[in-house]
C-alpha cells in the first residue's frame, strides 16, 4: 500500500465501514487515471499528483461520512466527477483522497408540470437527455464536451454552454443541490424553502458562491435542474468571409439583432481557418480567400426558427457573407464537441506532423476588445513557438455568451507536443498563460468565461481580476473550511491560513 | 457481395494531391500528407474497407448528434434561396 501515514489502517477500516470495500479504491491504475485532466501537463511530473486514495460513494450521507472522516483526519479531498476540466480543478495537488461522484448518477424525478429534474451530480447531460426526450423535454447545458463532463462537475465549474445564449449556463439551469461542507455538515443550496424556484430574494444568494469554486468550498451530490421543452427545429448556417473585419461585424450584428431563437454566433479568425485547412474535411477544399468565418445557431419550434432564421441570412449577406452550404453546416455543427477539441496532432515549425495534445486558454471578452485580444494572443504564442519547437497554434474563436451579444468566449487553441515538454518548456508556457490572462485583464475582460482559472500561471492574476473581492474570497474559505481540506493549493487561497497564522 | 481480397483492401487507391498538406484517395475523404509523416509519425497498413468504416460512422454519429438536439434541421440554402426569390 503506497498511502500516506494519514491514510493509514484505521482510517482506511473507517472508509470501508461507511462505503463498502469494493468503493475505496487504492491500485495504482485507480488513482494513476484520476491524477490528471485532459490539460498537457509535463508528464514526467505525473507521480506527484497521485492521490492516496479513490472513494466511489453512492449517496449524499456517504460522501458527508468521508469528509467528516477526512476532516477529523485532516486529510485532502478533492473532488471529482467527469475530469475534463481544464483548469487542473480536480488533479489532487496534495495527495489525499479523490471523492469520485460518478455512481451518484441517478434520475431522482423529473417534474412535468414544474419543469425540473432532481438528479445525482455524476450524471452525464447526455445520459440525462437521452431519457428527458421521452417526455419531450430537454436540459440545454451543451459545453463542447457534452457527452462526457458530469452535472457536479458543472456546478463545480460553474460552466459555459454553447447554446448558452439562448437557454443560459449552468449557473441558470442548476435551480438547486445538496451540497456536502468541508466539515461534512450537508445543506441545501438554492432559492427557497423547497428545490424549485428561479428566483427569490430572501437572504444571502448564495447559489453563485457556490457554483464555480472547483470543490474548493464542498462537494454538490444532488442537483435540481431547469428542463425546456426539446427543441422542433435546428439551424445552424456558416458563413465564410475573405477577411477578418467584416467576419467581426457580422458575428456583431448577428449577436445583437435580438433574435427570440438565437442560441449563440461564433467567429473563427484566421489563424483557425488556416488550422482547419490542413486537417479538417471541410475546410481543405475551401479556396484560398476564405479567411475567417461565422456561424449563427437557432433552436426553437420550427416557424419560430425560420422566421429568425431569415433575419440571420439577410444579416449575413449584406456583410458580404458567402453561404458555405448546407452539408457543411450542419455537419461543422453536429461535430461541435469534438471536432476542434481533438485532433491529437499537430505540426513543427518545418511542417512534420507531431503528436500533440489539446490546450486552449479561454477568457471572457467584450465585444468591442476582440480584435485587440486576438493580434496580442497569436504573437504570445508566435514568440513561444520560435523559441520551443512544440507548441503549435490552432487559431482562436469566439463565440457569444449572452444574447445581446455583449461578451465572447474567447478561445486560443495551442497544440502542445505533451512527451516532450520538459522543466523549460513547461515554464515558458505558464509564463505564456500569464501573460494571456494579462490581456484579458487589460482588456476589461475575465481570466476565463468557462474552465476557471486556478492553473499555473493564470491563477497569479487572479487577486488582481478579483481586487478586494479576492480578500473576501480568502474569508469565506477559512471560514467554511477550517482546516483547508477541501482541494487544498487550488486558487492560491493556502493565504487564507497564512493571515489567520500571521 | 464481392469477396474480401487482401491485397485490395491493403492497397489503397492513387492518392490525388488535394492541396499541398492533404491528398485524397476515397471521394471527399481527405487525408495529411504522407510527406508529413515521416519524422515523428509511423505509418501503418490501414485496410480500405476500414477508412470507409471509420468516415460512414462519423456521419451516423453527426446524424443521431442532430437528432439527439431537435427533431428537425432547417436547411440554410432554402432559407437564403427564398431571400433572393
Ligand atoms: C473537449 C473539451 C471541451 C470543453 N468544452 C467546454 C465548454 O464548452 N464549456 C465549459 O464550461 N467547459 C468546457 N470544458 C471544460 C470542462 O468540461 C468543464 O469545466 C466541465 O464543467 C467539467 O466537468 P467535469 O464533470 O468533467 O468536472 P471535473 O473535471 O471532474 O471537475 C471540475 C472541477 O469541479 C470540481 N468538482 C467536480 N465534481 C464536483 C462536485 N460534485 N461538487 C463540487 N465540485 C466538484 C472539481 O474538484 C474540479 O475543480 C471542455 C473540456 C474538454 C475536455
Amino acid at each position: 500500500m503506497t498511502v500516506a501515514p494519514e491514510l493509514a489502517e484505521p482510517v482506511l477500516e473507517e472508509l470501508r465501514q461507511v462505503l463498502g470495500s469494493e468503493h475505496v479504491l487504492t491500485s495504482k491504475p485507480a488513482r494513476y487515471n484520476r491524477a490528471r485532466v485532459p490539460a498537457p501537463f509535463p508528464v514526467h511530473r505525473w507521480a506527484e499528483r497521485v492521490p492516496d486514495l479513490v472513494v466511489l460513494p453512492g449517496s449524499t450521507a456517504e460522501v458527508s461520512e468521508v469528509v467528516r472522516i477526512a476532516n477529523a483526519n485532516r486529510i485532502p479531498i478533492v473532488p471529482r466527477d467527469g475530469g475534463t476540466g481544464l483548469t487542473d480543478g480536480a488533479v489532487p495537488v496534495r495527495r489525499g483522497i479523490v471523492v469520485d461522484v460518478k455512481r451518484m448518477n441517478q434520475i431522482k424525478e423529473i417534474d412535468e408540470v414544474n419543469r425540473t429534474c432532481t438528479v445525482g451530480a455524476g450524471i452525464s447531460m447526455l445520459k440525462l437527455n437521452e431519457v428527458l426526450a421521452r417526455y419531450g423535454l430537454i436540459y440545454p447545458d451543451d459545453p463542447a464536451s457534452y457527452p462526457c463532463s458530469l452535472v457536479g462537475g458543472r456546478i463545480g465549474t460553474s460552466g459555459w454552454s454553447l447554446i448558452g445564449s439562448r437557454y443560459g449556463h449552468s449557473r441558470d439551469l442548476v435551480l438547486s443541490f445538496d451540497f456536502v461542507l468541508p466539515t461534512g455538515r450537508v445543506i441545501h443550496i438554492g432559492d427557497g424553502a423547497g428545490r424549485k424556484l428561479s428566483k427569490s430574494s430572501s437572504g444571502y444568494q448564495l447559489k453563485h458562491l457556490f457554483m464555480g469554486h472547483q470543490g474548493t468550498l464542498g462537494i454538490a451530490t444532488e442537483a435540481t435542474l431547469k428542463l425546456f421543452p426539446k427543441p422542433e427545429a435546428e439551424l445552424s448556417p456558416f458563413f465564410a468571409f475573405d477577411n477578418y473585419d467584416d467576419a467581426y461585424r457580422c458575428v456583431g450584428e448577428l449577436a445583437r439583432a435580438g433574435v427570440a431563437t438565437f442560441a449563440g454566433a461564433v467567429l473563427f479568425d484566421e489563424w483557425k481557418v488556416n488550422y482547419l485547412r490542413r486537417d479538417d474535411e471541410a475546410y481543405i477544399p475551401q479556396p484560398t480567400d476564405v479567411r475567417a468565418l461565422v456561424c449563427a445557431v437557432a433552436y426553437g419550434y420550427e416557424d419560430e426558427v425560420i422566421a429568425g432564421g431569415k433575419r440571420f441570412m439577410r444579416i449575413a449577406r449584406d456583410n458580404g457573407a458567402r453561404y458555405l452550404g448546407d452539408e457543411i453546416s450542419e455537419g461543422d455543427w453536429a461535430a461541435r464537441h469534438d471536432r476542434y477539441a481533438t485532433p491529437l496532432h499537430g505540426r513543427t515549425n518545418a511542417g512534420q506532423v507531431v503528436p500533440m495534445s489539446w490546450h486552449c486558454e479561454d477568457a471572457a471578452i467584450n465585444y468591442s476588445n476582440l480584435p485587440q485580444v486576438r493580434l496580442e494572443w497569436h504573437e504570445i504564442i508566435r514568440k513561444l513557438r520560435e523559441k520551443f519547437d512544440m507548441f503549435d497554434d490552432w487559431g482562436m474563436f469566439t463565440y457569444t455568451s449572452a444574447n445581446t451579444g455583449l461578451d465572447y468566449l474567447t478561445e486560443i487553441d495551442v497544440g502542445i507536443w505533451e512527451q516532450e515538454l520538459d522543466d523549460a518548456s513547461w515554464a515558458a508556457w505558464v509564463d505564456a498563460k500569464r501573460d494571456i490572462a494579462e490581456v484579458a485583464l487589460r482588456n476589461g475582460g475575465s481570466i476565463s468565461a468557462c474552465h476557471g482559472s486556478c492553473r499555473e500561471g493564470e491563477v497569479d492574476l487572479v487577486p488582481q481580476e478579483l481586487g478586494g473581492g479576492y480578500d473576501v474570497m480568502l474569508d469565506v474559505k477559512r471560514a467554511i473550511d477550517p482546516n483547508n481540506i477541501m482541494n487544498p493549493g487550488k486558487y492560491g487561497l493556502d493565504r487564507a491560513y497564512e493571515s489567520a497564522e500571521g | 457481395m464481392s469477396a474480401y481480397r487482401y491485397t485490395e483492401q491493403s492497397e489503397p487507391p492513387a492518392a490525388k494531391q488535394v492541396t499541398d498538406v492533404a491528398i485524397e484517395r476515397f471521394e471527399h475523404v481527405f487525408e495529411v500528407d504522407p510527406k508529413l509523416m515521416t519524422a515523428h509519425v509511423a505509418q501503418q497498413v490501414f485496410p480500405n474497407w476500414d477508412t470507409l468504416r471509420i468516415v460512414a460512422s462519423r456521419h451516423d454519429h453527426l446524424d443521431w448528434m442532430h437528432r439527439h438536439w431537435a427533431d428537425k434541421v432547417i436547411s440554410g440554402q432554402q432559407l437564403l434561396d427564398e431571400l433572393t426569390e
